[in-house]
């Protein structure tokens, strides 16, 4: 009879601890709805940033204006030129003699100088080595980098012309070393595939951290705080129906994004949709459990707003891999990367979107933003204070 | 079974008992071994200037603070061994009580009763008695920061006591409230007191406190007086104010000033106060002398004693 009371009690506990989460979840939702900024912040902005960022922000480059120094003016050097401007990634911003070279990139008239040397026509025709000479405007990288690949990949392109323009003819000497770029994924290199799930995590990152470090936090500034503490409502059922309705709203923001990324700009869903909102569901509880930390140590809504967005906007936009590649980076930084959420989630929704990986390849990915969501929830929970002081 | 018959002996234990309660946050001592109880159904007023421990003491009761030597029971729960069932049974509407403004009235109503683990029908039906109660019926779909302070106020109330606690706790809960709004709310007060619920309300307004039943005064966070408002009057301004009025006063006075039992004399407008012993000038007596002495169309008057006397007295007695 006994243990039958205490079950019984028990199950009446549990139904009454629903009703407190219940009514906490109820009532944030109902803040949601109320408050456009919220849902500005969670479902308008993040479309807005990713057009600014899938168009603005795009490492494809086009029409590079090249200066040209023709040294040689012979059929040949004009062979090279029209090869070299004629696919209209490179074009030519005219001739110009090398001593310009440095006043036209102060001008930022052209971001490189082709110089062909003197003998260029002779000295192929007597197949002998040429070297031509590339002078970039290296101050952007972005720009400089390209135009290298794009200037070598045409060079080659000229070297196989004249290749084959030797083997048609008598005496025919060995082909030329050809080099074949296949880029894999991306085929066409184009930044937004590279960029929409980079921006899903650093999106998602900003928003869920600022979603609750604001809710928590205007709690404590409104006072009613105290109240709920007063009230058999208990910490972990503050922190469940605090984060319920911004989970479903962050879950709604996660597609979202990645249903006007595959609209707008053709990114695939090669992989599991399943393992897709998994990833994203523990990565979400992560970065929302992160804004409630922020809020419950700092309990003002200004200093909340900085802490949140320089605790997530940097680290996700740096160190994420979104942008900079993380094997690129000095090793304390790549260290640092590690306990970094949205380095894992990039990782992952490329790989589930534009590689088609599963479970076998991302397990790690997804056991990183668990751990992360386990313990950031976990060390809230043991920093909220039960009482006032 | 033996869990009912015990709460059905609970009316015999006070709402609330307070043993040596004390709170320090550092070196201040912002409650000091303060001790009372409160009788259930009682309206028990706190009063005290800001600061002299109010908030602290209700904050201790509610759990929300811990004292830091002390102990106490509220609504029959030990407040260190089960805070939780203290909190179930009670209502608190903290000083700044903060309603959702951007929810409406009853979407308030509909949380709170949350919390306190009221759902479907039943919170409801409970929903619309408190509306009733606090005279908000018509307003239940405003938006509640469209609501002036008065009625703020009267919601907060209704949240606090939706979930039928035995005890309120109200600190300052008419602040910053016009008059009239506040005669309204503590008709609230008294029919919820009327209802068998304990309410335990700290105010510094002094005409508030003469509706309580009993009052605890604060000075400095000791608790320096307890009585009810004629107790105290009695204890704390033991003579008698007699006011004076009539033509020729000024001269007549000094037959009166020597007199045995007369304390003092003080011209007060055109009359005079008298302040005499309890007992020892009757009205009458003062009158008579007074028209010996050559003043004329005299009436004398005795005067009421207001809880204001009493704080004044109270509060120069302690820091005598």
């Amino acid at each position: 009879m006994r243990e039958r009371g205490g079950q019984i009690l028990g199950s009446e506990r549990l139904r009454r601890s629903l009703i407190r989460v219940g009514a906490m979840a109820g009532k944030e939702t109902l803040h949601i709805l109320r408050d456009p900024r919220t849902l500005y912040l969670a479902l308008v902005m993040p479309v807005l940033m990713l057009f600014l960022f899938g168009y603005g922000v795009s490492f494809d480059l086009d029409r590079i204006p090249v200066a040209i120094s023709d040294l040689d003016r012979t059929e040949a050097s004009r062979a090279l030129v029209r090869t070299v401007t004629g696919s209209h990634e490179l074009v030519s911003a005219g001739e110009a003699d090398a001593a310009e070279a440095d006043r036209l990139f102060r001008r930022g008239r052209v971001a490189a100088m082709l110089v062909i040397p003197s003998q260029y026509g002779e000295k192929l025709a007597r197949r002998e080595r040429v070297s031509l000479q590339l002078l970039v405007d290296g101050s952007d990288v972005v720009v400089a980098n390209q135009v290298l690949s794009k200037a070598d990949a045409l060079v080659r392109a000229e070297t196989r012309r004249l290749a084959s323009v030797e083997l048609a003819g008598p005496g025919a000497a060995a082909a030329p070393l050809q080099v074949k770029l296949w880029t894999r994924y991306n085929p066409a290199s184009l930044s937004a595939l590279f960029m929409v799930p980079g921006l899903a995590a650093y999106i998602l990152a900003i928003t869920a951290v600022l979603l609750t470090a604001l809710t928590v936090a205007g709690e404590w500034e409104r006072g009613s705080m105290e109240q709920l503490f007063a009230s058999p409502v208990g910490r972990l059922e503050i922190m469940l129906g605090k984060l319920a309705p911004y989970l479903a709203l962050g879950m709604l923001e996660l597609l979202l994004v990645v249903a006007f990324g595959a609209a707008v700009f053709d990114v695939p869903v090669r992989g599991s949709l399943t393992l897709f909102l998994v990833i994203g569901f523990f990565f979400l509880v992560g970065m929302l459990g992160q804004g409630l930390l922020i809020s419950i140590l700092t309990k003002n809504q200004l200093v909340a707003t900085q802490a949140g967005t320089i605790s997530s906007l940097l680290p996700s936009l740096l160190l994420s891999g979104m942008v900079f590649p993380v094997e690129n980076m000095p090793w304390p930084l790549q260290l640092l990367s590690r306990v970094i959420p949205a380095r894992y989630l990039v990782h992952a929704l490329r790989g589930i979107l534009l590689k088609g990986n599963g479970l076998a390849a991302l397990w790690p990915d997804l056991l990183a933003v668990a751990v992360f969501a386990v313990l950031i929830v976990a060390f809230s929970a043991a920093r909220f204070p039960r009482r006032l002081a | 079974m033996t869990l009912r018959q015990a709460q059905g002996h609970r009316p015999l234990q006070p709402a609330v008992e307070a043993r040596e309660l004390t709170r320090r946050f550092g070196s201040f001592t912002a409650v000091d071994r303060v001790s009372f109880e409160v009788e259930r159904g009682e309206i028990f007023g706190y009063l005290g200037a800001n600061g002299a421990g109010k908030s602290t003491t209700i904050r201790m009761l509610t759990g929300l603070l811990t004292p830091t030597a002390g102990s106490g029971r509220v609504a029959g729960h030990d407040l260190a061994r089960d805070p939780e069932a203290v909190k179930a049974s009670i209502g608190y509407m903290s000083q700044k009580f903060s309603l959702y403004l951007d929810l409406p009235v009853r979407e308030n109503l509909a949380f709170f009763g949350g919390a306190y683990g009221l759902e479907g029908k039943e919170l409801e039906a409970r929903a619309d008695e408190v509306l009733a109660l606090a005279d908000l019926r018509t307003l239940g779909n405003t938006t509640t920061g469209e609501l002036p302070g008065g009625l703020r106020q009267r919601l907060a109330l209704a949240c606090a006591i939706l979930h039928r606690p035995e005890i309120v706790f109200l600190d300052e809960p008419t602040a910053g409230v016009d008059p009239v709004a506040r005669r309204t709310f503590w008709r609230i007060i008294r029919d919820l007191a009327r209802g068998g619920t304990t309410v335990f309300v700290t105010t510094h307004y002094l005409d508030e406190a003469e509706y309580c039943a009993r009052i605890g005064l604060m000075v400095d966070g000791r608790l320096v007086a307890l009585d009810t408002p004629a107790g105290l009057k009695r204890t704390w301004v033991p003579e008698q104010v007699l006011v004076v009025r009539g033509r020729e006063l000024r001269g007549a006075a000094a037959a009166l000033s020597g007199r045995a039992g007369v304390r003092n004399v003080i011209p007060f407008g055109a009359g005079l106060h008298l302040r005499t012993e309890p007992g020892s000038l009757a009205p009458e007596e003062a009158r008579r002398l007074l028209t010996e002495a050559g003043a004329s169309e005299v009436s004398v008057e005795p005067a009421e004693p207001s809880l204001e006397d009493v704080f004044l007295a109270v509060v120069g007695n302690s820091h005598a």
